[in-house]
């Protein structure tokens, strides 16, 4: 047996357990430690208290967050409960999901040197770590810009750079890869991996971890608010847990019946926009799931705002029988109703239906609960069940399943199937396993233009494989060149 | 030609003064002393875009309420402008503040004007969230749109409730974000907090006060004649 070494462990939890106060949710009764240099993959299906384990560790819990808390936390042998936050935080540095959580002002200087300020340093210090930053995150290029001008790679450099300021040399990433491409993806798991090399500490809260096969130390995995500590990444792959896959490729689901062409419900012919999109020539049709694939700022969100008459082309047509019916990312900017069941009668009132898709959307505890009430994944069954009522021709997704666990995607896959049964369906995805389950069809943007569009079939599942490999090296000789 | 960087504390300082100096001097004189200075200001720091638009308003409010003189049913709606003209040159004037200078730069210039922590944070957090705002009604109307559900004039008050209550909504997730985001960052620090982009009190920037001053100093002047 490995022997531990006390100063080995730079974090130990013992019987940790919290309680929210508004709800029956939390973490009970964990135990475990992390020791210097490790990747700890932190995992488990939605609601299992992952993010509730994350605050924990940086603070937020229980200095933002109300509930109960007991056990004890310790890191680098000092107690948790002797330490303020801002004391604990010169030893960790957190990695939020969004820019928005991640970032406290809007430019990247600023944000880099904003800690700095608050803990009291010095001009010519502050000076001398942002150089030393630069260097190690390769981001000199990226200095003095604002953040949301920036590509979601450049600004996941800008927010590992950001975290560890203080020279934090443990690490909480929380769901890294849900706003990032495959190629990103794969390019922050080569990062943590040389972070590793250089002595941080990383923990990984995230329910796809196809990015960091073959590094991880340990994988706490958590089910209900319990912990499972799983010693090796061997010992977790050969469990009987059904998670999200460490191997895309090698997937094995079926594919969908080739669909019958014979209603085309929108088209675009030559179209171009502005630099963004030149000559595109689409054709969607009813009963059929295309997904477009492409790295991030090709222009997918922009193809699907076209189809939605929100932005009109430069040049070419634009044909849709109806305006189509547009699902965001962020449900938060759909939903204008009172209550579930209102919410769904502005789109229809026809009680009937209604009852009907809140039955199969499994609503109806929530069916008069205002709609900002409902959990994220409650929120994004709402919408499903609203598209299934607008009747349009055409539906489109965009991003549905980013952070959703490996049940909530098989089960939006089986929700948006049952759509086409009387629409065409546009999804945007990044998802590997959501497009293997979903797709009848695969559009590939690359440079402004369609590079390939075909028929997902055992014979084309090698085109498809050959995309996510080349969106990969994309990325990586993107940096080179850098 | 270089343009010049204005220490911000300097447009936060007019930026206070100006509007209730309105109390006491005659807003006439008030009103076009506040618009060449402004003008002034804008064109030395290089915004001329904004310049020209904040003339364009300007003019084009005072027409209107020179227009509505000549008829006396519009007489409320003419007052209404004169009101609104008034504040155009300090809008202008807080617009460049907020595009000029970073968060972490208003941030310090606050800071250094002594104010209480928790206002500053507050403060700064608004001007760095009215972008994000603007974005965010922006989507919140584009997906109006697409729900079919149109802002109309003809129901006022649901139509506003449509656009504001996901708004408020986002504010409140917003807040927690950013109080998160702050406060792993070190906010909370009980230390006095330096300043990276902490700028120099220049000879312009004093000279840019005492012209604000006088100019203010001779509206009571004029008031007196």
């Amino acid at each position: 047996m490995e022997t531990v070494l006390d100063e080995d462990i730079v974090l130990k939890a013992e019987g940790l357990s919290f309680q929210y106060q508004d709800s029956s949710e939390g973490i009970s009764g964990l135990y475990f430690s992390v020791r210097k240099g490790e990747i700890i993959l932190l995992t488990g299906n939605s609601g299992c208290g992952k993010t509730t384990l994350l605050k924990c560790l940086n603070g937020l819990i229980p200095e933002i967050t109300e509930g109960k808390i007991s056990g004890n936390l310790s890191i680098d042998g000092k107690n948790y409960t002797s330490m303020k936050m801002h004391t604990l935080n010169e030893h960790i540095g957190s990695v939020f999901q969004n820019p928005r959580s991640q970032f406290f002002t809007d430019n990247t200087t600023a944000e880099l040197v904003f800690p700095m300020e608050n803990y009291g340093f010095d001009k010519g210090t502050m000076e001398q770590r942002l150089e030393e930053l630069k260097k190690e995150f390769h981001i000199g290029n990226l200095m003095d810009r604002n953040l949301f001008s920036l590509s979601s790679g450049e600004r996941q450099m800008i927010a590992l750079a950001s975290s560890v300021t203080m020279h934090q040399k443990l690490l909480l990433f929380d769901e890294p890869s849900a706003n990032l491409d495959y190629g990103n993806a794969i390019r922050l798991g080569n990062i943590i991996k040389k972070m590793r090399d250089n002595g941080y500490t990383i923990i990984v809260a995230d329910h796809r971890f196809y990015y960091l096969n073959g590094m991880i130390d340990r994988v706490l995995f958590m089910d209900k608010g319990k912990l499972t500590v799983f010693d090796s990444e061997e010992s977790f792959k050969s469990g009987n847990y059904d998670t999200r896959s460490f191997d895309l490729f090698s997937i094995d689901i079926p594919f969908e019946v080739k669909v019958l062409r014979n209603e085309e419900i929108a088209v675009m012919e030559n179209v171009s926009y502005k630099s963004i999109l030149h000559d595109i020539n689409l054709n969607l049709y009813k009963g059929e799931v295309t997904v477009i694939v492409g790295n991030n700022g090709v222009g997918k969100t922009t193809l699907a705002k076209l189809f939605c008459r929100s932005v009109k082309p430069d040049k070419g047509l634009v044909k849709t029988k109806d305006l189509p019916f547009f699902v965001m990312q962020d449900p938060d900017y759909q939903l204008f109703g009172t209550s579930v069941e209102n919410e769904l009668a502005l789109v229809k009132d026809n009680e009937e239906r209604i009852n009907e898709y809140i039955d199969f959307l499994e609503l109806k505890p929530y069916r008069h609960k205002h709609p900002f009430d409902l959990s994220g994944g409650q929120k994004q069954r709402l919408q499903i069940a609203m598209a299934m009522l607008c009747d349009r021709p055409l539906i489109i997704f965009d991003e549905p399943t980013s952070g959703l666990d490996v049940y909530s995607m098989k089960k939006v896959s089986e929700r948006i199937k049952k759509l086409k049964v009387s629409s065409g369906v546009l999804v945007i995805s990044h998802d590997y396993e959501f497009i293997r389950h979903v797709a009848n069809r695969v559009v590939y943007l690359k440079d402004g233009t369609v590079e390939k569009d075909f028929i997902l079939d055992s014979g084309t599942l090698s085109v498809l494989n050959q995309i996510f490999i080349s969106m990969q090296e994309e990325i990586i000789n993107e940096k080179t060149e850098d | 030609m270089k343009h010049l960087k204005i220490n911000p504390i300097v447009l936060i300082i007019i930026n206070i003064i100006a509007p209730s100096m309105y109390i006491f001097i005659s807003g006439r004189y008030l009103m076009f002393f506040l618009l060449s200075f402004s003008t002034v200001l804008m064109l030395l720091m290089g915004r001329y875009k904004g310049t020209l638009i904040m003339l364009s308003v300007f003019f084009a409010m005072l027409g209107i309420h020179y227009i509505t003189l000549y008829a006396e049913v519009f007489e409320s709606l003419g007052l209404f402008f004169i009101v609104l003209v008034q504040c155009v040159p300090c809008i202008a004037l807080a617009v460049t503040l907020v595009k000029n200078y970073n968060s972490a730069q208003l941030l310090s210039a606050l800071e250094s004007m002594r104010i209480p922590r928790v206002l500053v944070v507050a403060v700064t957090i608004t001007v760095k969230y009215i972008p994000t705002f603007k974005r965010e009604f922006g989507y919140i109307k584009e997906s109006m749109r697409l729900r079919g559900i149109e802002f109309t004039w003809k129901k006022p008050f649901r139509s506003f409730k449509y656009f504001i209550v996901p708004q408020l909504f986002r504010c409140s997730a917003l807040a927690e974000e950013v109080t998160a985001a702050g406060l792993v960052k070190g906010i909370n620090v009980p230390k006095k907090r330096t300043s990276f982009f902490e700028e120099r009190f220049h000879w312009y920037d004093g000279l840019i006060l005492c012209l604000f001053v006088t100019g203010l100093v001779g509206g009571f002047v004029w008031k007196q004649f």
